[in-house]
């Protein structure tokens, strides 16, 4: 990355706060991406398989373009980006300042271990005599007050858990690193003022603090604790608010004039609270309500403690913030009633932690086996809706996730039961209303799993095995019982905790489901510009949905910080001359970081040079203490100096670790990194020893490991890294509202955007819809986003044009423009966007066309707005949905359809409250707050009939001037039902308008319903799979106005990647082809995953993009004839290394 | 009474005012019918249509098939089906009404309950509690079916050895109750 030119603070390291914080780097911003856990990854890292592949799959978000910047490995286990800092354990405690230039404070928590030192041996963990639930694996296992917050972490350092650590400093005298400091003198100089008139709770108090360590007084009233405070310096008091003479609240007044660095923590009666509440405002820390017991009070002052001694708040200047919080989960013994038992029935779970059972590091890694105790699950229930869709539980929504996370869960418990798992999912309407969800339900009930439609009531308990039993009623009205193994509730989703702190300190609103309010058709822009919501942090969305919100809202940080002048430039990058060695003979300078002697004993030094250089290109061999340290690193700079080698290898820890620090040192010493290569010693010395065991058991196979990577560095040479140039300008196809707003986007950051439109204006299907569900005006949006594009300087506008070919590769394509007189023109440009949207569906079932009352969706809303349809003189009417879709051909939702038919039906009967509206639907996918309104269609009284796919309504017409008669199956009544109505609504769903040779013309596909094949449906939602071209709103999948505006900011965000560069620079990895040896049978060109291959015809070669080659080694794999070689990974190499493994 | 389970219902002509239903269908309209209350009813066992089917009825308005069930008549008011409802509704309540909407009717197939509950009122109106001797007498009496008390024979003698049952006289005193009848009657009738 040449320069840094602003710099952007992504609250959250979750799923989306990731792809934000990537997204933002790519494009060559710096990131502080921050995260309150001690973790990055979010809830997905507890998540191990996700649908529709049932694996995970998380790594395809990392970098493609430039991969050398960061790390290329399994994202659950870490991030490492050269613009991006991470700060763990870290939260936001302060925001000011202005789009371009906010001043941030952040607060980071002591873990009490120093992460450069702490190897992870885990020796502290066997001492610690503290045990508490086990968070990571949803408290179905136990951990110490000393543990990894995430197993399979990188670098994986221990932490302390101030709140369940007794300071015993057990762990301290066992550390063989000294990485652990947990001073009791710490709590020693922490002095408390415990204030109470009654001297039993103020003895209490002050024995309970002094076993914790603390130096603790009391004072009997407020004068008294006065005349303390002005004695001697308190850092924490604690007081009653209910004293005689002077009561808390006023004594928090005085002893802030006397000390304002005090921090006062009241303590109150129930009755009182308010009175508390109130006191936080003047200057209290927080409350506690009486009677409390040693459990609360000592985290909280433990907390306090923590916390005074980080306040040396971190000052960060950024220029715009992406707040990605995420969400929770709901807690089922949140509700008072607490129906379904969980946390008093054993074998009553939630979805989490059935994901923990599924996982192979949970706590039954990965078997299928009850947590309480131990027996093969054989029978699994999954209750739907558990605090969604339940207003007695505050929850007037839909949690959009839930339905789908749940038939994964039913399919992998399938899976791995081998078969012989029952899995029944009870629910009130299956929402798989995302792109291929249908499909996948499908296959799910062609695999036996069950599903039934009801809400339970309640679980209890079977006498006498205590196993979980359900009430139920079917659908014919039939009352049954059943008893499961296991019963999983799939909970919803809440907003995250701290969202509405986070919100008062941004002086940001929350909307009235308690999530952050966004502006209207935005969904990622906030009330205070510069400041934008990614993710699910403002809604409820899935993994993919979550991902396209994410890149939303970088692409709106981006456009602050380009439109701000990326004011805070940092320090350029100057570019390195390298070193030219490739005509020098191999020289390699080996440096072993002895670890402390945890790796290699001072004894065996020796044996170790004596291996080594049997290779006479070792040239040196050096021994550092610690190599991660400031001394250690610069000992090895100056061997290098002093040395003059031209391979570096370094055998050490994790190299990931080191991958950042090594470009630093390759711009040191003028040497190129890729002549560098780390070897992980600790790991293999950890695994086969253990911190106790014989670390002597394979002597050899430490500096085994070495010589490999040695006989492989030998050969390797500095790649001539090809760079393609870009040519810095894009195409969108398409100028509906998602191409529109991909444009802006685009445009905005200073590129030139030509936006082709085939009809005559602008605005797609927006000129139609009218308003959104939620009664926003879409004419306003129109016109405002036309006028926008139209004025752009940078976009040019064409419209009666389209396009009608197009070659090229990411950098540099060709596409010829034809407009609607004929003339023809062609343009360059480095990416595309596809945004050729989608119409309504045509359909000629129940009887459309025969009759006139008999209307689309967009024929109805049309009708009324243009006055061909009178609403007094519908009187009658029907809506059926799901007109030709979730069926094959068709079998997926376009998921805008039940809400379109909800907005109709509103409209309708506040223009008509006679009318009798009934609405027949197989599921309503009112998913998201979109529940809300079909709640307000219930109460307003349209009546909603479900129907079954095998007994479709049926639609008689007599005649043309009498009504249509439309009969229906009530499921519930079992008895038909007969409307004569005024008009009957299809929802036909929604049609893909992408041309499939437009697409093939650029290198991209299309899935089996037309729609554009993405890369990868969660993680790479807005790709294809050909790099430089991308998709948004319709073209893509069934989606509504705002999450095509999301999916178009998403796009531009995907290019801009691309167009901030003025060459694409290729990885170091990369395959090459040796023509001579080439016999162009083509099969590395099929074999390619990313299309980076093709056949020249003119040159008759085959040529390897170089930025678009990923390095998998496919094409080395399926050649015949040694022709694939992969740079880096050559048959020298790999032979020199098999040689060394085998000597 | 059964139901004709095969004719079909004609949605087009549901009564919204007219309907005697109406304002108890006003209770339910946000109705999912998840079947959340007939899973939690204990006595829907008992019980002609589920609680779920009697609910749909409502909301279509069949103002006739709901009053021929005997559903809302075997609710015990446990508030199981309110208390868990996800929409919140007020399920017991609603069922008041209908029973009460039923009371005015004089409906043939709950006669018997309808007597049984007039005679027990009428029996705590008159002494300030229940007289069981009086109330079932007259009840018996009502009912005008000579085998009906040989039904209550048994448990009568059973409730008569444990003493919560005693034979007693006639008794016209003490009826201070009624008057507090009266007047919430006439302070409903004000209002």
């Amino acid at each position: 990355m040449k320069k840094k030119i602003g710099k952007a603070l992504v609250v959250g390291a979750g799923i989306a706060g990731i792809r934000s914080a990537l997204d933002l780097a790519e494009t060559g911003y710096g990131v502080v991406l921050i995260d309150k856990a001690e973790h990055i990854g979010g809830v997905l890292s507890q998540l191990d398989y996700q649908f529709p592949t049932n694996h995970c799959g998380m790594c395809r978000m990392l970098p493609l373009v430039e991969r050398d910047a960061g790390s290329q490995f399994c994202l659950r286990k870490g991030l490492f980006h050269e613009n991006i800092e991470i700060l763990l354990g870290t939260r936001v405690t302060a925001v000011s300042g202005e789009p371009g230039r906010f001043s941030v404070s952040l607060r980071t928590r002591p873990t009490h271990v120093d992460p450069q030192r702490c190897t992870g041996c885990g020796a502290c963990v066997s001492v610690c005599p503290v045990e508490v639930p086990d968070a990571f694996n949803a408290g179905l296992g136990r951990r110490k007050a000393i543990y990894l917050p995430v197993p399979h972490q990188v670098p994986n350092a221990y932490v302390i858990d101030p709140a369940a650590c007794t300071r015993c400093g057990a762990c301290v005298e066992a550390c063989p690193c000294g990485a652990i400091t947990l001073s009791t003198a710490e709590r020693r100089d922490f002095r408390i003022l415990v204030v109470d008139d009654e001297a039993i709770v103020r003895q209490s108090l002050q024995s309970w603090l002094e076993d914790e360590g603390f130096a603790v007084d009391g004072a009997a009233s407020g004068p008294e604790a006065l005349e303390a405070l002005e004695k001697t310096e308190y850092q924490l008091m604690l007081s009653d608010i209910k004293m005689a003479g002077m009561d808390g609240v006023e004594l928090l007044t005085q002893a802030k004039a006397l000390r304002p660095d005090l921090a006062v923590v009241l303590m109150t009666a129930y009755a009182t609270v308010e009175t508390a509440v109130a006191a936080m405002k003047i200057g209290a820390l927080d409350y506690l309500v009486k009677p409390f017991d040693p459990d609360t009070l000592v985290p909280m002052v433990a907390r306090v403690h923590e916390e005074l001694l980080a306040a040396k708040d971190r000052q960060v200047e950024v220029g715009a913030i992406v707040l990605a919080g995420g969400t929770d989960y709901f807690d089922p013994r949140q509700e008072a009633a607490n129906p379904y038992g969980y946390g008093r029935i054993a074998g009553v779970v939630t979805s989490l932690e059935f994901e923990r059972i599924l996982s192979g590091c949970g706590p039954s890694a990965g078997r299928l086996t009850r947590p309480h105790d131990g027996r093969p699950i054989r029978k699994i229930a999954w209750l739907q809706c558990v605090g969604s869709r339940d207003i007695q539980c505050g929850a007037d929504f839909c949690s959009s996730i839930c339905c789908m996370y749940a038939v994964k869960e039913a399919m992998l418990a399938k899976e791995r039961g081998g078969g012989d798992v029952e899995a029944a999912i009870f629910y009130m309407d299956m929402r798989c209303f995302g792109k291929s969800f249908q499909r996948y339900r499908d296959w799910a009930e062609a695999e036996g799993v069950r599903f039934e439609r009801g809400r339970i009531h309640s679980v209890t308990p079977v006498f006498p095995s205590g196993d979980p039993a359900l009430r139920f009623v079917a659908l014919d009205g039939t009352v049954r019982e059943e008893s499961f193994d296991l019963v999983v509730l799939a909970v919803g989703q809440r907003p995250a905790r701290g969202t509405a702190e986070l919100a008062q300190m941004a002086d940001l609103p929350l909307n009235p489901w308690g999530f952050l309010a966004t502006s209207p058709l935005s969904a990622v822009r906030t009330e205070r510009p510069g400041i934008v919501a990614g993710g699910s942090f403002a809604g409820l969305r899935d993994i993919g949905e979550s991902v396209i919100f994410a890149s939303a809202a970088s692409s709106e940080a981006a456009r602050v910080l380009h439109g701000t002048g990326g004011s805070l430039a940092a320090a350029e990058n100057e570019t390195t001359e390298f070193r030219d060695v490739s005509r020098q003979l191999p020289r390699l300078l080996v440096a072993v970081c002895t670890c402390g002697g945890h790796i290699l004993p001072q004894g065996d030094r020796p044996q170790w040079i004596q291996r080594l250089k049997r290779n006479p290109a070792v040239q040196e061999m050096i021994f550092i203490e610690r190599v991660c340290t400031a001394e250690g690193w610069q000992a090895l700079a100056d061997a290098i100096t002093a040395h003059q080698p031209n391979r570096v290898l370094i055998g050490a820890c994790h190299p990931y670790v080191f991958i950042r620090r090594l470009r630093e040192l390759g711009r040191r010493t003028r040497l190129h990194p890729a002549l560098m290569d780390v070897v992980d010693l600790l790991g293999p010395r950890m695994a086969a020893s253990g911190v106790h065991g014989d670390p002597a058991r394979d002597s050899d196979d430490l500096p085994r490991r070495l010589a490999m990577a040695a006989a492989r560095l030998e050969k390797t040479c500095r790649p001539q890294v090809e760079a393609m140039p870009v040519r810095r300008q894009a195409l969108v196809v398409g100028g509906g509202i998602a191409g529109m707003t991909a444009a802006l986007a685009i445009a905005d950051c200073g590129y030139p955007v030509d936006l082709v439109e085939a009809g005559a204006q602008l605005g797609g299907n927006l000129r139609w819809i009218g308003q959104t569900l939620d009664g926003h005006d879409l004419n306003a949006l129109l016109e405002d986003t036309t006028a926008r594009a139209g004025k752009h300087p940078k976009i040019t506008i064409h419209t009666n044009t389209r396009v009608r070919g197009a070659f090229g590769e990411v950098g540099h394509f060709y596409s010829t423009l034809e407009a609607g007189d004929g003339a023809v023109q062609t343009l360059e440009h480095g990416v595309v966007v596809l945004a050729t949207g989608g119409g309504e569906a045509v359909t000629t079932a129940y009887g459309f066309g025969s009759h006139p009352a008999i209307v689309t969706q967009k024929g109805f809303q049309t009708g009324l707005a243009e006055g061909r349809l009178d609403p007094s003189a519908l009187n009658t009417v029907v809506m059926i949905q799901c007109v030709g879709s979730r069926e094959e051909p068709r079998n997926f939702c376009s998921r805008v359809c039940c809400p379109t038919t909800i907005k109709q039906a509103l409209a309708l009967k506040k223009e008509n409250p006679e009318a009798t509206v009934v609405v027949l639907y197989r599921d309503m996918m009112t998913y998201g707050f979109a529940e809300t309104y079909f709640t307000q269609a219930r109460r307003a009284g349209v009546v909603f009939v479900a129907y079954r796919p095998e007994d479709k309504p049926k639609v008689a017409v007599t005649g043309p001037d009498l009504p249509v008669t439309v009969t229906v199956t009530d499921p519930v009544l079992g008895r038909p039902l007969t409307v004569e109505a005024d008009a009957v609504v299809l929802a036909t769903g929604i049609a893909p308008g992408l041309p499939a040779d437009l697409a093939a013309a650029y290198g991209a596909t299309l899935d089996p319903d037309g729609f554009l094949a993405e890369a990868e449906s969660k993680w790479r939602p807005v790709d294809s799979l050909h790099e430089g071209v991308f998709a948004c709103g319709l073209a893509l999948g069934p989606r509504n106005v705002e999450e095509s505006i999301a999916t178009g900011g998403a796009a531009a965000q995907r290019a801009l990647r691309i167009l901030e560069r003025e060459y694409l620079p290729a990885a170091h990895l990369t395959a090459v082809v040796r023509h001579s040896l080439c016999a162009r049978c083509g099969r590395c060109i099929e074999a390619c995953p990313y299309e980076a291959r093709r056949l020249d015809e003119e040159l008759d070669k085959v040529l390897v993009n170089p930025a678009m080659c990923q390095g998998c080694g496919a094409c080395e794999a399926v050649c015949p004839n040694g022709a694939a070689v992969l740079n880096g990974l050559s048959m020298p190499q790999m032979f020199g290394l098999l040689d060394q493994a085998l000597a | 009474m059964a139901l004709a389970e095969d004719t079909a219902i004609d949605l087009s002509s549901m009564p919204e005012a007219a309907s005697a239903l109406a304002d108890i269908r006003a209770m339910v309209q946000p109705c999912i019918q998840c079947g959340t209350c007939t899973g939690s009813c204990p006595n829907e066992f008992a019980m002609d249509l589920t609680p779920r089917h009697m609910w749909r009825l409502v909301l279509l308005g069949r103002t006739e098939d709901v009053l021929a069930s005997r559903t809302f008549s075997l609710c015990s008011a446990c508030y199981m089906c309110t208390l868990r409802c996800p929409r919140g509704l007020p399920l017991t309540e609603a069922i008041g009404r209908l029973k009460q909407l039923a009371a005015r009717r004089h409906l043939s197939h709950l006669r018997s309950g309808d007597l049984f509950y007039r005679n027990f009122i009428a029996s705590v109106r008159r002494h300030g509690r229940v007289r069981e001797m009086e109330f079932m007498g007259l009840y018996f009496a009502q009912m005008m079916n000579p085998w009906l008390p040989l039904r209550y024979a048994d448990m009568g003698m059973r409730l008569m050895r444990r003493g919560k049952v005693t034979l007693q006289l006639p008794s016209r005193g003490g009826g201070g109750l009624n008057r507090l009848f009266e007047k919430v009657a006439e302070m409903e009738n004000r209002s």
